[in-house]
């Protein structure tokens, strides 16, 4: 008995404890919610939030992380979508994304924001299209990275006398030189983002830019001869490459190969740069980097945009505050600058980045130009197809026989002939 | 655990156990290496660090902050309730032979089989409805009440080898059900009621999900939902991560060391079998 | 408890047993009953959790799923990982315990080592045993490397053939100490004297564990079993942290899949259906299992 006399004063004290902690609860800021939440990426947000409240003394703004990705935001976001209590603003990723929003009345028109920021004028065509639905920016765009660069081991290059390869065939002799050499010739790693990631550059060799936004409509098949050939032309000149054992591997393992020597290339996403540097492994010095083959002159894009769910008032002023410090040509350089990415406005001049950094703005600036400024497929498709899509590369990658692709032809065929039934998919 | 015991056992049980201990720890030894290493040194999975790299625990304190008092709180009222109300539950459904004690137990035993993803968007609604969303308080009541199956089918066995002959001998003696319960049943059950503990302060201490969805704020974040955060979209910070990991399991092997006490006692203090 | 003797005082009993169980059922009511109710109101929608409404589509979502050897993949995934949950981790923990039953110098030290993996979380149990499955230069491909084994070493994770079994491994590591420590109690629970006998009859320690102790081990066994099929059923975190489901839903279970489903595809209707799918699958596979091995203890109690 005793004991439970124990017991009871030791939960008496803890409710007490808690009732305390509960009363000291401090005022509630409007939130951000994004899940940058590690690394560089948190570096960059925390950077950014800080610059917009010193422009927003009165307004500031607090943030939310949800650990995991966009998947892990997308469930939090419903459950407070549903609870009425949603973010003032979150980040979110572009086209189908949105629009999933946007369709379901849960999004808040930026036109007003986007008028004041000039968004017409700053950013690219490319990224102007996947940011507005029916017209409407619903999105602004705070983060770019590219996706089309490869990057290489400077030292394993130069001892065995190879120059960044700038078509296909100097790409799988290079590959060939490596594997001589005793290096895996080229990384990649497993999951449903990097093979597909990989795969666009092959794919837009083949159906070219049009063709490119064709399958993003739907109107383009999988099952033309085009795209067969663009996978054809993957499997005989990337998959040939990849390092043994690639789809055991996450991307930071791939890179870690890399950084000892034991890896030639990696194709990834410009947050590797980040990565490397962090690593010890510097770039211009230890590493480099060229454009994929044949997207030499275009750039490939992956970009995260501030959305504002509908909400009180109050809210989504203080919502459109912070956007308006944040997407400031400051405000994208004090992220952009420690996380690693590209600010997507071209305001931002190319002087604030390291030498990789200085690289990808100059892509980026010449892209916009020319107008080849291409947003990553995954997020133009409808979502449920996107996502396949990238299953089905991964796994292509790791079997490319002729029944796989048989295989992987027909599954996406099918599923696009239900998108289109179901008048999924969008023309961006 | 007389020496005669003790002499009886050949080298067999120790190579075993040293064999197997060996396999369970050379992953630990792998994660307290890279709590020591330094960004640039986790390239290189094998290594040892060349230089212990504090940072890292420093870094994992920084961003648990709160939340490991939050989980502190969190965790041993919760425990002790989900104990509770499983014995509760457990102790009728033990005795009672009926056809509706059977079913009863049935029909909780069916929430062991509901998977907790789905369940999220109804309780979200259910706590912020009662205005426990962001609350301590609110997750004393989730992880009660989701511990409802698994505590009463535990507690339901264990109270199951407690023979029933106690059971009538004390009611002839014009005890009745609910003292046998308090007096005799719990007590008897020493070496349960600690395994138990142990097993939903791991489970309750572990939890993300719940905490994920029902709080939103440095008020009730319990420490995964911290910890899971040194893995990010694209990085992983595996310096801090196994830092936080380590530390975060200070005082689940705590609580373990305080109850595995009473089971090694065991029958002891138990039914006198 | 028609069949109870009709003595005075039972009606007593039945007030006191109903008053006990009056919380816990009132609670399971609201926490399970309501979820899984709306859960199916869900799943006969087509809906993807954002928009305002939903459309009724009838069992459009279950036939859809029944049709996709993808859903059946991850069928036959959770019924793989049921056979190895019922053998591996219970094994190994009933191993473990008897090894270190009473009297085994530094037992225990070995109790913590054996008990610790089991504290972890699971995004840590994740990117442990990605260093550890790393395939070219992990923890376990070095090792195999160093006694020879090399060739043997495979892609650990990013086989489709190879990563459920990969997966296998970490989760014995991570969750035999929950069988460990079930049967370490049981076994604590069984009284001396009994062993004592077994063993002036000149019994082996080995006879005495199968004769005596194991037979006295059933509850505890049926907690390690059901607990363990369970948790085969439900398995989710450490697929999800560690590959999420891939490469290409090799290793996808079905809460995995009704994950991605609902949140990588913006489809909670048709995930809402593979909860569903999954709850009906465990409770034919796992409720009779339950109930008999209840019964089992209800009997071996009345004799």
């Amino acid at each position: 008995m005793r004991r439970i006399q124990k017991f009871a004063a030791v939960l008496g004290a803890l409710a007490a404890a808690t009732a305390l902690a509960g009363s000291a609860r401090a005022q509630e800021k409007p939130e951000i919610w994004h899940y940058y939440a590690a690394g560089s990426e948190k570096a960059g947000i925390d950077a950014l939030i800080d610059y917009a409240n010193k422009q927003n003394p009165d307004n500031p703004v607090g943030q939310r992380v949800i650990p995991g990705n966009v998947v892990e935001l997308r469930r939090q976001l419903q459950t407070a979508l549903l609870g009425g209590q949603p973010p003032a603003a979150y980040q979110s990723s572009m086209a189908s994304e949105l629009k999933t929003f946007v369709d379901g009345g849960r999004l808040h028109d930026l036109s007003a924001v986007w008028a004041e920021i000039k968004g017409d004028e700053i950013f690219p065509e490319g990224i102007q299209r996947v940011v507005k639905i029916g017209g409407k920016p619903y999105g602004i765009p705070f983060d770019l990275s590219l996706i089309n660069n490869v990057f290489y081991n400077k030292a394993i290059f130069e001892k065995m006398e190879i120059t960044p390869p700038a078509n296909w065939d100097e790409l799988v002799a290079a590959c060939k030189t490596l594997r001589e050499g005793g290096v895996e010739p080229l990384g990649n790693a497993g999951g449903p983002f990097w093979s597909l990631y990989n795969f666009y550059a092959p794919l837009v060799s083949t159906v070219g830019v049009d063709g490119y936004y064709k399958i993003a409509s739907g109107e383009m098949g999988f099952d033309t001869p085009e795209f067969r050939k663009a996978l054809q032309l993957y499997r005989d000149t990337m998959v040939s490459c990849y390092a043994k054992n690639w789809s055991g591997k996450t991307w930071t393992q791939t890179a870690d190969d890399v950084v000892n020597n034991n890896t030639g290339m990696f194709m990834m996403g410009i947050w590797a740069s980040a990565y490397f540097k962090q690593a010890g492994f510097a770039p211009g010095e230890k590493f480099d980097v060229f454009p994929a083959p044949g997207t030499d002159g275009k750039v490939i894009f992956q970009m995260d945009a501030f959305a504002v769910p509908e909400g009180p008032e109050a809210t989504v002023k203080a919502a459109e505050g912070f956007i308006r410090a944040a997407t400031s040509p400051k405000g994208l350089e004090s992220f952009a600058v420690p996380k690693g990415s590209l600010a997507p406005s071209t305001a931002v001049p190319a002087s604030i980045y390291d030498y990789a950094g200085k690289k990808f703005a100059e892509q980026y600036a010449a892209a916009s130009k020319a107008n080849a400024v291409l947003p990553n497929l995954f997020f133009l498709l409808p979502t449920k197809v996107g996502t396949e899509l990238g299953n089905q590369i991964e796994r292509f990658a790791i079997d490319p026989s002729e029944s796989t692709e048989n295989e992987v032809i027909s599954t996406l065929e099918a599923l696009r002939q239900e998108a289109l039934a179901e008048e999924a998919y969008t023309k961006w | 655990m007389s020496a005669q015991t003790i002499n009886r056992r050949g080298p067999v049980p120790y190579t075993v156990a040293i064999v197997f201990a060996l396999v369970f720890v050379a992953p630990l030894v792998l994660a307290i290496l890279t709590s020591l290493k330094s960004p640039a040194e986790i390239t290189r999975v094998l290594s040892v660090p060349t230089e212990l790299y504090w940072q890292n625990y420093a870094t994992a304190f920084e961003r648990m902050g709160r939340s490991l008092l939050n989980s502190i709180l969190i965790t041993a009222p919760a425990v002790v309730l989900s104990i509770a109300i499983g014995c509760v539950a457990a102790y009728p459904l033990a005795f009672m032979h009926g056809r509706g004690g059977r079913f009863t137990y049935f029909v909780l035993l069916t929430g062991m089989l509901v998977p907790f993803q789905i369940v999220q968007i109804p309780l979200f609604f259910l706590i912020r409805s009662i205005g426990l969303y962001d609350t301590i308080g609110g997750l004393w009541l989730v992880h009660t009440a989701y511990a409802i199956p698994f505590c009463t089918f535990f507690m339901r066995n264990f109270f199951s080898s407690v023979p029933r002959s106690m059971y009538e001998a004390a009611r002839i003696d014009g005890c009745s059900a609910a003292s046998y319960f308090w007096r005799l049943l719990l007590p008897a059950s020493a070496s349960g009621l600690s395994a138990l503990a142990i097993i939903q302060s791991r489970a309750i201490w572990n939890d993300l999900l719940f905490g994920m969805t029902l709080t939103s704020s440095d008020n009730a974040r319990p420490a995964t939902v911290a910890i899971a955060g040194f893995a990010s979209s694209l990085q992983v910070e595996y310096g801090p991560l196994m830092a936080a990991t380590l530390v975060s399991t200070v005082p689940v092997m705590l609580a373990f060391l305080i109850f595995q006490k009473s089971f090694v006692r065991g029958l002891l203090g138990g039914s006198g079998k | 408890m028609a069949h109870m003797p009709a003595k005075a005082g039972w009606s007593r009993t039945t007030l006191t047993f109903a008053g006990f169980l009056a919380l816990p059922v009132a609670l399971f009511a609201v926490f399970f009953l309501y979820p899984i109710v709306s859960t199916f109101y869900l799943s006969l929608h087509d809906w993807d959790g954002v928009a305002q409404n939903m459309r009724f589509i009838g069992l459009r979502n279950y036939w859809v799923l029944s049709a996709q050897p993808r859903f059946y993949h991850a069928v036959l995934n959770n019924i793989s990982w049921l056979v190895f949950m019922l053998l591996g981790p219970t094994a190994l923990g009933l191993l473990l315990a008897a090894v270190l039953d009473r009297g085994l110098r530094g037992e225990r030290a070995f109790r913590i080592i054996f008990f610790l993996p089991f504290t972890i979380p699971a995004v840590a149990v994740a990117a442990i045993w990605r260093w550890v499955y790393e395939p070219s230069n992990g923890l376990l491909t070095t090792l195999m490397r160093n006694v020879g084994l090399g060739e043997f070493a495979q892609n650990w994770l990013g086989d489709p053939g190879v990563v459920n079994f990969a997966l296998m491994g970490a989760v014995l590591w991570w969750t035999t100490g929950f069988a460990f420590l079930v049967f370490f109690a049981g076994l604590r629970n069984i009284p001396v004297e009994l062993l004592e006998a077994a063993r002036i009859e000149g019994a082996t320690p080995w006879q005495s564990f199968w004769r005596v102790s194991f037979p006295l081990l059933w509850p505890s066994t049926i907690i390690v079993l059901g607990i363990s099929a369970i948790d085969a059923m439900r398995l989710f975190d450490i697929v999800w942290a560690t590959t999420s489901g891939g490469p290409a839903y090799a290793s996808e279970v079905l809460a995995t899949q009704m994950y991605d489903v609902a949140f990588g595809r913006f489809e909670m209707g048709r995930a809402s259906a593979i909860s569903v799918y999954l709850l009906l699958i465990a409770g034919v596979v796992i409720m009779p299992y339950i109930a008999y091995m209840s019964r089992r203890v209800a009997d071996s109690e009345a004799d």
